[in-house]
């Protein structure tokens, strides 16, 4: 085997260990590189922003454990916005294991901003169904969650008066992992019940919605970790979608390189193999 | 008794489907509290659809255990987990004064239901999926070849997109969040649009064959 | 610092890294955490299962006398009658229900948001009207611009022919069809950059939790752990290679 086949058939764990050192060292040592905020991140922020005050959005969580580090920065950062606009929050999830997350990040945002329960937020959880659940919150807002997740009847809240159904809501922005997310609401919700809508995702998903962004179906789009770093620069609170993205420039370059290095071997292989047959 | 078995679940979907079909454009009230109702029952059934899936999973370990078949010592693990998750979550926390009943927090305290998906579930789900990582550079090292134009365009588009969304290839190279933009906003969304067209026809189509019985895949084996 | 709050870092980070040693080999302490994160979840699933049950059947039913829900309630239960040989037909009447009613509630919707609204946004003015008169934008960084507006109604159109397999692609077919693959590859190169990018995104999440988690303020649970893990891991490699072969 000359060098070009030893290197292509180098041991899979040295490819691992340089992916872990270029992750790791940039979280040790940030550099803090400037981020560029792109139109789509810009449009759901600047829909939030014109709100006024006392109108209501609603935020579904619509993700598991697995897309944390992507997406609960995404949240954190709307949260902070809808917060500090003053907004009326409801908060809520489609996805069953991302229940306990969603209640975290609604519970430590509100406390941090000095938001209470029932008269400024409410948090519904979980509820089985996804489009059939959206279509009973667009037809009555009540009989899909008479109760919030602490068990309090939702007719009987400050935060919901007024609240009937999906189209008395001003905005929603559906953050998602995968199917039960952002199409979901778009087809089983905004299509008949005309609230605005908009989305968070991760990087898998994101170029999939790139058509309902063209369309005008979403008004906005916050894909990954990338995203959830501009938003994090548009409302002045840089945290850790900031910090990651040091490492991701590093890895990003990391997978550039190993690339290229595969195919600089491959054609040196393909060009010894032809000399020989040549032969 | 063969109608009961055969004929009266396609005559059941049948109904169902022309008739949520058509209401989609009846907007007549009794219409409207008919979608409300209806609505409501699917996500109480929908209750019974994971009572299902998790009984599945009992099965398949119960059997290991049985059988002592290699690794069943795992399998108790696996009961162990659940049971151990099962008690937290219907476990009395005297710091709340209350029963949890399946409650991560209670007032702003944390149970210990709480406590073990925090610091058990979102770990190791993050974790697992986090090992996707080192594989996707593995893979992309070992085969992602240009051995046609084709390959080779998808390489280059892959490289200015990976360029263009971080801020070190938008500082090394400006243009690349340009093009990566443009790749997204006009090529790649053309490309999706017509898949996503693609599919929704077919969608549409195979529910309209589960409507009238062409398909029926969806009711299983067993006896008729 | 709470008891909870450090003994909750150092399972977290415990696990984590037993997660993390498969990167070197399938090993029981992987097996370990692999069978616990299915137990965890499949126990989370049953607890928020019985929550529902009362939530939304059993306080309706019992304490505001909402009995209509037990027409759902029935129907949910005929699903059960699958684990009963002799009586899975009667499932058949509940699988029947649900998936008539989702495909009812799905074709006109999707036809409305997936279909029509795609199409009305591919087929729009190819120039656009100013004051003027009508005039051509070909500004690419503006995707509604018309040079985009083109581009893009010939990559739908051509990838549509691609995917089009019913009739033979030659002569103008295959010129479009043709086309349609380039427009696919640089879709897809676009979809593996994302794609690299998400996964990265989910080890540097892992990885910062790990670094608080190495702060003196949880015990530097990280760097004690990972010694542990490295240290069972070398002992088990080599038990591995002390234990004779199976033989036959």
């Amino acid at each position: 085997m000359n060098f070009a086949e030893r290197m292509l058939h180098i041991d899979r764990r040295i490819i691992f260990l340089v992916i872990g050192v270029c992750t790791l060292l940039p979280l040790l040592y940030p550099v803090g590189l400037a981020i560029k905020v792109s139109p789509e991140v810009r449009g759901v922020h600047d829909y939030i922003e014109a709100l006024p005050e006392g109108s209501v959005f609603l935020l579904s969580m619509d993700y598991d454990p697995a897309s944390k580090p992507e997406l609960y920065p995404q949240a954190v950062a709307l949260l902070r916005q809808a917060f500090r606009k003053n907004l009326r929050v409801i908060g809520m999830t489609l996805w069953l294991p991302g229940t306990g997350l969603a209640d975290q990040v609604m519970t430590q945002v509100a406390r941090e901003m000095g938001k209470v329960s029932g008269k400024d937020y409410v948090f519904l959880g979980w509820s089985p169904g996804s489009g059939s659940l959206i279509i009973n919150m667009g037809q009555d807002l009540y009989k899909a969650f008479p109760t919030d997740y602490y068990g309090q009847p939702t007719r009987e809240l400050a935060v919901l008066k007024g609240t009937q159904t999906l189209r008395d809501v001003n905005y929603v922005v559906s953050l998602a992992a995968g199917t039960s997310g952002i199409e979901t609401w778009y087809v089983y919700g905004k299509d008949k019940y005309k609230f605005e809508l908009g989305g968070g995702c991760t990087g898998v998903i994101a170029p999939g919605l790139y058509p309902l962004l063209r369309s005008g179906q979403i008004n906005g789009l916050i894909g990954g970790l990338r995203g959830a770093a501009e938003y994090e620069v548009l409302i002045g609170q840089k945290e850790r979608a900031v910090a990651g993205m040091d490492a991701q420039s590093a890895t990003h370059f990391a997978i550039i390189v190993l690339v290229i290095l595969c195919n600089v071997f491959y054609l040196l292989i393909r060009t010894s193999r032809k000399q020989g047959e040549a032969r | 008794m063969i109608f009961l078995r055969r004929q009266l679940p396609l005559v059941i979907t049948f109904v169902m489907g022309v008739v949520f079909a058509a209401q989609y454009y009846v907007p007549h009230p009794r219409s409207e509290l008919m979608l409300t109702e209806v609505t409501k029952w699917l996500q109480i059934i929908g209750i019974f659809a994971l009572v299902l899936g998790v009984t599945s999973l009992f099965h398949i370990h119960a059997v290991k255990i049985r059988r002592k078949e290699p690794g069943w010592g795992y399998s108790l693990v696996l009961y162990a987990g659940i049971f151990g998750t099962i008690a937290a979550g219907f476990s009395y926390s005297s710091t709340a004064s209350q029963w949890v009943n399946g409650k991560e927090t209670i007032n702003g305290i944390m149970t210990a239901f709480g406590w073990i998906y925090l610091n058990m579930m979102v770990p190791l789900q993050g974790s697992m999926f986090a090992l996707l990582a080192f594989f996707i550079a593995s893979a992309a090292y070992r085969s992602f070849r240009a051995r046609s134009r084709e390959a080779a365009l998808l390489l280059i588009a892959a490289v200015i997109v990976m360029m263009g969304r971080v801020p070190l290839g938008e500082m090394l190279l400006p243009a690349s969040g340009d093009v990566t933009q443009w790749i997204l906003n006009v090529l790649n969304a053309s490309v999706r649009r017509a898949i996503l067209i693609g599919i929704s026809l077919g969608a549409v189509a195979l529910s309209l064959k589960i409507i009238f019985g062409i398909e029926r895949a969806y009711l299983g084996g067993g006896k008729e | 610092m709470s008891f909870e709050l450090l003994l909750g870092a150092w399972v977290a980070t415990g696990l984590t890294l037993f997660i993390f040693t498969f990167l070197y080999q399938d090993n029981p302490l992987f097996k370990l955490a692999e069978h616990l994160y299915v137990g965890v979840s499949v126990g989370y699933t049953i607890v928020k299962d019985y929550d529902l049950l009362v939530r939304l059947i059993y306080e309706p039913m019992v304490k505001q006398g909402d009995w209509s829900l037990l027409i759902p309630l029935g129907i949910g239960t005929l699903m059960l009658a699958r684990y009963i040989p002799k009586a899975t037909w009667l499932s058949r009447i509940a699988f029947a229900f649900i998936v008539g009613v989702g495909s009812g509630l799905a074709i006109p919707r999707i036809i409305s948001s997936f279909i029509l609204k795609q199409v009305e946004d591919t087929v729009r003015p190819l120039v656009s009207i100013v004051q003027g008169g009508p005039t051509f934008t070909y500004n690419l960084l503006d995707p509604t611009s018309n040079l985009n507006t083109i581009v893009l109604l010939i990559g739908v159109v051509s990838v549509l022919f691609y995917f089009f397999f019913s009739i033979e692609h030659t002569g103008p077919v295959r010129v479009a069809a043709r086309t349609g693959i380039l427009f696919l590859m640089v879709a897809f190169g676009a979809a593996f950059g994302y794609t690299v990018m998400a996964r990265m995104s989910l080890l540097i999440g892992r990885l910062s939790d790990l670094i608080e988690y190495a702060d003196p303020q949880y015990g530097r649970a990280s760097l004690w752990l990972g010694l542990a893990t490295v240290a069972i891991l070398l002992l088990w490699n080599v038990r591995q290679r002390e234990q004779p072969p199976d033989k036959g």
